[in-house]
């Protein structure tokens, strides 16, 4: 008896000590733009602090994840264009070989169900996982990466900074880039103040805007101009990648090249568009959807011609620049750490 | 300050101790081929005729529950496990105080269910580093058997089974109840023959994705457990 009392003596005290290196971390909180909807991102599971984020951000920024210490997450996705790859259709990787797809910008992700263009990746959490072991992206072992991080002073540093030890592992390693990645929030376009009336649209916006409602908007839903669901945009299928979309992971017909709706935040810098990076202008992808309405097997907004006139594109293409952020795109917070 | 040190360990001696002085109820689980001990990268015979070597034998155990004869329950608390024939102390797993109470039922699931699969980096048993793990199409393999048989007209004549999947209508997770009557470590086999018997390596020798192949594949796996 007198043990246990001992015992819980001492684990009263292991407690205090831990409770009390606890208060050292520095929380951040989350905060959601009035009248958006709630993420989807479970913070309780990985609650956001100063320490952690900056972790994930030397991360982020660091070739040390790649097995050839030359490519970083930042090679494929670079804040000035929307946190995507600039000017490749088709993403390069490790020695600069091709992968498949085109990277998708890194914007708002804790409003996002599914992760990739087929949705295969259930949390972001677990995303880096496949460019770490692609083996045309990073192509390294998690362990090693572990191993690498591990044997860093660097690291060692930033882990102890970030989770009260040293120890590096794969577990800690993902949620601290997760923190990062989920606070890459855009949510200052002129669009945006608009809607909280600190400024208002020009006649051509506005009129796009109208446009883009009618046409665009139950695919890429406001305020965050994306879907959790999966669609045919109506893109031929590219018989040398042969890419068939989300039925790679579901197995259904109907999801037959059906690809994820990404966000048009942006949109203006995150070029070249689509899964295969097709188009390299806005005014090449609205004239895709404008020349739709032929195929009656697709959704039933794009069943119909839209019947855009010249104007009425360029009103289209004057709006989605409305959507551009520079106080996310230049946000200091957001780049290479330096020191 | 040396005083204060000694105290110190000599509570954290205490302390194991007190951890150690009960002895904990196993369930161990043994991995055969037709009742004898399965060894890697040895030759078996299959009742079809296969020659057969495994490379690698892992899968997930989850959920434990035990139920007693006295109608209490015991469930294991995040209850996760990776058996790896290649690493013996894994097949053995302390789950609770070894009781007087006659054990009626011991259930779990062969896999990991659909809520801790979309639950983000996990670490232990679950991380992915164990190589349990999907990536381009998030999920645990619950069942991996690797090897080689020259029914299999493949390279080396490998065979490859990663089963999983979590998405419905492909969930590959297996619950299995197994009658149980006795008081101490509960023992489980996981016949490996018992899969072999059904699949024709010759057509069916590389499964690494969700769907109905793997659905079949989990079916049978199921059948490969009993109790001895
Ligand atoms: C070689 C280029 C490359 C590298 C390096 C790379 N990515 Fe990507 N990233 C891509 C591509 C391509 C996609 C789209 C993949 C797909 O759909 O199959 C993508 C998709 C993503 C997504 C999903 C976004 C969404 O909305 O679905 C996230 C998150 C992401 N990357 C984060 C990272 C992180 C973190 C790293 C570093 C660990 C990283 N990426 C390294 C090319 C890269
Ligand atoms: C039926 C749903 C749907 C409608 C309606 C729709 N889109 Fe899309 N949009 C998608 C899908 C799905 C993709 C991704 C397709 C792919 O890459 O295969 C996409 C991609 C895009 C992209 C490329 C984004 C990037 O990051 O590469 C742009 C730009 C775009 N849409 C603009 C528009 C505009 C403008 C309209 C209205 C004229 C519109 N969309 C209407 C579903 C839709």
């Amino acid at each position: 008896m007198k043990r246990a009392i001992l015992i819980l003596g001492f684990g009263g005290v292991v407690f205090g000590i831990l409770a009390f290196s606890k208060s050292y971390f520095t929380p951040l909180y989350f905060e959601v733009p009035k009248s958006w909807p709630q993420p989807e991102y479970d913070f309780k599971k990985n609650p956001l602090s100063e320490e952690k984020f900056q972790l994930g951000r030397h991360l982020f920024y660091d070739p040390i994840l790649s097995r050839d210490n030359s490519i970083s997450c930042s090679s494929c996705h670079a804040q000035a264009t929307g946190f995507t790859h600039v000017d490749h259709d088709l993403s390069h990787g490790i020695e600069g070989k091709k992968g498949t797809r085109n990277s998708l910008a890194l914007i708002n992700l804790a409003w996002n169900k599914d992760f990739h263009w087929d949705g295969g990746v259930n949390n972001l959490e677990v995303q880096p996982i496949n460019p770490i072991t692609n083996p045309v992206e990073m192509d390294e072992k998690l362990e090693h990466v572990v191993a690498k991080l591990q044997q860093s002073s660097k690291y060692r540093n930033l882990f102890a900074k970030a989770y009260g030890d040293e120890k590096v592992t794969s577990q800690r390693l993902l949620k601290a880039l997760a923190q990062f990645t989920v606070s890459l929030k855009s949510t200052n376009s002129k669009y945006d103040q608009v809607m909280r009336g600190e400024t208002s649209f020009d006649a051509q916006e506005q009129n796009g805007y109208v446009l883009f409602k009618k046409h665009c908007a139950s695919c890429h839903t406001e305020p965050l101009f994306n879907s959790d669901k999966f669609e045919r945009n109506g893109l031929a299928v590219d018989t040398a990648l042969n890419d068939l979309g989300r039925i790679k992971i579901t197995g259904r017909k109907e999801d037959h090249l059906r690809f994820k709706i990404p966000t048009l935040r942006n949109i203006q810098f995150t070029k070249p568009y689509m899964h295969d990076g097709r188009f390299k202008t806005l005014n090449e992808v609205i004239k895709h959807y404008n020349s739709l309405g032929h195929d009656k097997s697709l959704p039933k907004e794009l069943a119909k011609p839209m019947n855009l006139s010249d104007n009425e594109r360029v009103d289209m293409e004057v709006f989605l620049n409305t959507l551009t952020d520079k106080t996310f795109l230049f946000n200091p917070r957001f780049q290479f750490p330096r020191e | 300050m040396t005083k204060r040190k000694y105290t110190v360990l000599f509570l954290l001696f205490c302390f194991q101790l007190f951890a150690q002085s009960n002895d904990s109820l196993n369930v161990n689980f043994k991995v055969v081929f037709d009742r004898f001990p399965l060894e890697l990268n040895k030759r078996y015979v299959s009742t079809k005729k296969d020659t057969i070597t495994v490379t690698a034998f892992k899968c997930y155990v989850s959920d434990l529950e035990i139920q007693f004869a006295d109608k209490t329950v015991f469930k294991e608390k995040n209850s996760h496990h990776l058996l790896d024939l290649a690493n013996p102390s894994s097949l053995q797993i302390p789950i609770t105080k070894n009781s007087d109470k006659i054990i009626s039922k011991v259930t779990f699931n062969i896999g990991i269910d659909s809520t801790t699969n979309t639950s983000g980096a996990l670490g232990g048993d679950l991380d992915p580093i164990q190589g349990m793990y999907w990536a381009w199409q998030s999920g645990y393999v619950n069942m991996k058997i690797e090897g080689q048989s020259p029914s299999c007209k493949t390279r080396k004549n490998q065979f490859e089974f990663h089963l999983g999947g979590y998405l419905q209508p492909y969930n590959a997770m297996r619950k299995k109840v197994i009658n149980i009557n006795n008081k101490s470590d509960i023992s489980i086999s996981i016949d490996v023959s018992v899969f072999f018997a059904e699949v024709t390596l010759a057509t069916t020798n590389s499964v690494m994705i969700p769907g109905k192949i793997a659905m079949e594949l989990a079916d049978l796996s199921s059948k490969m457990f009993y109790s001895e």
